[in-house]
């Protein structure tokens, strides 16, 4: 600060970027954005990756967001460059993902015209970002990206898009530059700390309860609550579930925890929030894959709902209890309460609630009996598939995913001891998804070991990423559970349309992935039999230098399961193809 | 379902309006009537200038009416979800107000 520079807009914007903390940049460029591009070229601070989809570009700054906790930025062309980008944005926007968009425009003489490759950019992603700015002063540059950081990553966070017309960028009109130290927004004060009345009702719940669940998702992770909640777990001693979105914020090795909850989460899990009488919610907002028919909802529960965002809470199940801040704070605020009244607190209150819990846990936990017949006269199981990635990574790898059977595979079979591992859409559930997000997580973190666990429907979706991955020497390991099937789509015709599989297969029109990849530049390795599988994986993994696509062919008439009855409550599961609770 | 009034102050800006509209019919929220001012006199918002430690000045904020026929439980959702927008500055109905999430027990505006 201090020295007052003069500068172009597309200059300014960099400069801002660079002084924001902003090292990599997602973008593919155009028309509208070449000024931009031009500022790009003539700067050595920030490195921009060129994409092959601006979809791509939104997912690889969404994983690298999730993975570090940094917000992603994308930089694309007015039209169908910022169209392109809008189901990445959405995909961000539904999970609480701190992204910056920053989308080329026409001229500002040429808005409203139609001209060539206008789009109504702000108009289009409204429902989907959490804020949008346009720049109607070049001067404001500056402002506009403190601001649009600011929002994207204070409060619940999320996309912003800032839109820029081409002149606000042109190389010959300078301006004075100076980088805001803050944003101050008068009319946006998300809440930080909770309110003590309301610590002191939970933690008086938490001292009755005698069958409590610490039900934890996704906006513990973005509140970076990780040890709060393990602190809090020391004290209290009670059963933990994560959402899809929340795996990996309490140590799935854990003995405490009951592994994922809703529609394909464990039946210990689905158990103990059905039959519980206190659940704390923590940064998880009750969507319908969790609560299936909300009326039926954990009868006797009462609910301590911590949140950041007001709108949150009571949307869906009524809250008895609502804590507003973030969540580690008030995590933290819980703790300190709980400490001064430990005489109050006995944990071995809870024994016969653990016996209960240990009793469901091994009726029907998640490790059937996977490797009953191992043999080459059976077709490998996806489940085993994860298994084996899991150890042969020593459950240490982050795991992007796409959408599917393999997805809920890799939620329940990739036990995550840590947070921001664990990278899929779980609110939008976009397929496509993880690829770029895997590229993502390899630009944040190049020595960890990155796995896309995919299938083969959705890696189609943005397969065109492959070559982004060897311009960069990405070496990821993508495995593609190959079902040769939409999965997932089939699974629910089987059980809900008579088995008629109305245009969920491809009538033996999949590519050759081996080949596909080698044409890329990659190392493709196909598995086939039982007896290849670990030591293929583990030939696979061997290769550090390498993006290695593994196709493995896998059973096409399994299911994924537990699966919830549909419109009931979280008691009523199908536990396999023929077993109800 | 009983109609009801809404009564937002929002900064005047681009945009602003049509997040409002917006939001109603992406959550699914009808409304019956809108009608919008800038505010001129700003000795009755002084509550809110002292809240958020602000000057309003000429033409910076708007006075927002929406009347809409919903339940209880489906009101509160609205004004939370209205009090997110980022240039809501505070929003009441019949009995409370938002005022950037703090939530007063009476209508204010
Ligand atoms: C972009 C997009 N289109 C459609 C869907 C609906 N959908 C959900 S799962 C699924 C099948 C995915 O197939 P695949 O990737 O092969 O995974 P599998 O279920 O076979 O493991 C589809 C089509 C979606 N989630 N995303
Ligand atoms: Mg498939």
């Amino acid at each position: 600060m201090g020295v007052i520079l003069k500068l172009s807009g597309a200059d300014m914007l960099m400069r801002a970027l660079h002084d924001e903390g902003v090292e990599l940049i997602f973008g593919y460029p155009g028309g509208a954005a070449l000024h931009i591009y031009d500022a790009i070229f003539r700067q050595d601070k920030i490195d921009h990756i060129l994409v092959r989809h601006e979809q791509g570009a939104t997912h690889a700054a969404d994983g690298y967001a999730r993975a570090t906790g940094k917000p992603g930025v994308v930089l694309v062309t007015s039209g169908p460059g910022a169209t392109n980008a809008i189901t990445g944005i959405a995909t961000a926007f539904m999970d609480s993902i701190p992204m910056v968009v920053i989308s080329g425009q026409v001229a500002s003489h040429l808005i409203g015209t139609d001209a060539f490759q206008e789009t109504d950019m702000i108009g289009i992603s409204r429902p989907v970002v959490k804020h949008s700015y346009t720049v109607f002063d070049a001067q404001d540059i500056p402002k506009i990206i403190k601001e649009a950081f600011y929002v994207a990553t204070s409060g619940r966070p999320g996309p912003v898009v800032i839109d820029i017309p081409k002149d606000m960028t042109a190389p010959d009109k300078l301006y004075d530059y100076e980088y805001p130290e803050k944003a101050n927004i008068r009319s946006y004060n998300p809440p930080i700390e909770p309110e003590q009345n309301q610590i002191e009702r939970a933690v008086a719940a938490i001292i009755s309860a005698n069958k409590p669940v610490i039900y934890a998702g996704g906006g513990a992770i973005a509140s970076n609550a990780f040890k709060e909640l393990f602190e809090l777990n020391e004290i209290l001693d009670a059963p933990i579930t994560n959402t899809l979105m929340g795996l990996g914020i309490y140590p799935a090795t854990h003995k405490r925890f009951l592994g994922m909850l809703g529609m394909h989460g464990t039946y210990q899990a689905n158990m103990a929030m059905h039959n519980a009488d206190l659940i704390i919610a923590i940064g998880a907002r009750f969507d319908d894959r969790i609560t299936n028919n909300p009326s039926k909802f954990s009868p006797d529960a009462k609910i301590i709902h911590l949140d950041v965002d007001h709108s949150s809470v009571s949307k869906i199940i009524e809250a008895d209890i609502a804590v507003f801040g973030q969540v580690k704070n008030s995590l933290e605020a819980i703790i300190k309460t709980l400490k001064n009244n430990l005489d109050d607190y006995d944990s071995k209150r809870l024994k016969p609630w653990h016996s209960q819990i240990a009793e469901w846990r091994s009726s029907h936990g998640l490790n059937y009996e996977l490797y009953k017949d191992e043999s080459d006269n059976n077709s490998i199981l996806p489940q085993a598939v994860v298994q084996h990635v899991y150890n042969i990574t020593k459950g240490e790898a982050y795991v992007t995913s796409d959408v599917g059977q393999h997805q809920m595979f890799a939620a329940q079979y990739y036990h995550f001891d840590k947070p921001r591992k664990w990278i899929n859409s779980g609110g939008l559930g976009t397929m496509g998804f993880g690829l770029p997000a895997a590229m993502g997580v390899k630009f944040a973190f190049p020595n960890e070991e990155v796995v896309c666990i995919t299938g083969e429907g959705s890696i189609q979706m943005c397969i065109q990423e492959l070559s982004t991955c060897f311009q960069y020497n990405l070496p990821i390991k993508i495995i593609n559970i190959n079902n040769e099937a939409l999965g997932m789509v089939k699974q629910w015709q089987d059980m809900n349309y008579g088995g008629r599989h109305s245009e969920s297969t491809y009538q033996n029109s999949l590519p050759d992935f081996i080949k596909l990849a080698e044409s890329y530049g990659h190392v493709g390795i196909k598995i086939e039999k039982n007896s290849e599988l670990k030591e293929s994986l583990e030939k696979a993994f061997s290769m550090k230098d390498k993006l290695v696509f593994v196709d493995v062919y896998v059973d096409p008439s399994e299911h994924v399961y537990p699966m919830l009855v549909a419109n009931d409550s979280l008691e009523n599961m199908w536990l396999s193809k023929d077993k109800k609770t | 379902m009983i109609k009801r009034k809404l009564i937002m102050i929002m900064e005047n800006k681009p945009g602003a309006l049509v997040r409002v509209v917006g939001l109603f019919h992406q959550r699914g929220y009808n409304i019956e009537t809108l009608h919008v001012d800038p505010v001129t006199d700003f000795s009755r918002y002084k509550f809110i200038e002292e809240k958020l430690e602000t000057k309003f000045k000429e033409n910076e904020i708007s006075r927002l009416t929406i009347t809409t026929f919903v339940s209880d439980s489906l009101m509160r959702q609205i004004l939370r979800q209205l009090n997110k927008l980022i240039d809501v500055i505070a929003v009441s109905n019949e009995e409370t107000t938002y005022l950037k999430g703090v939530l007063l027990d009476e209508n204010l505006l």
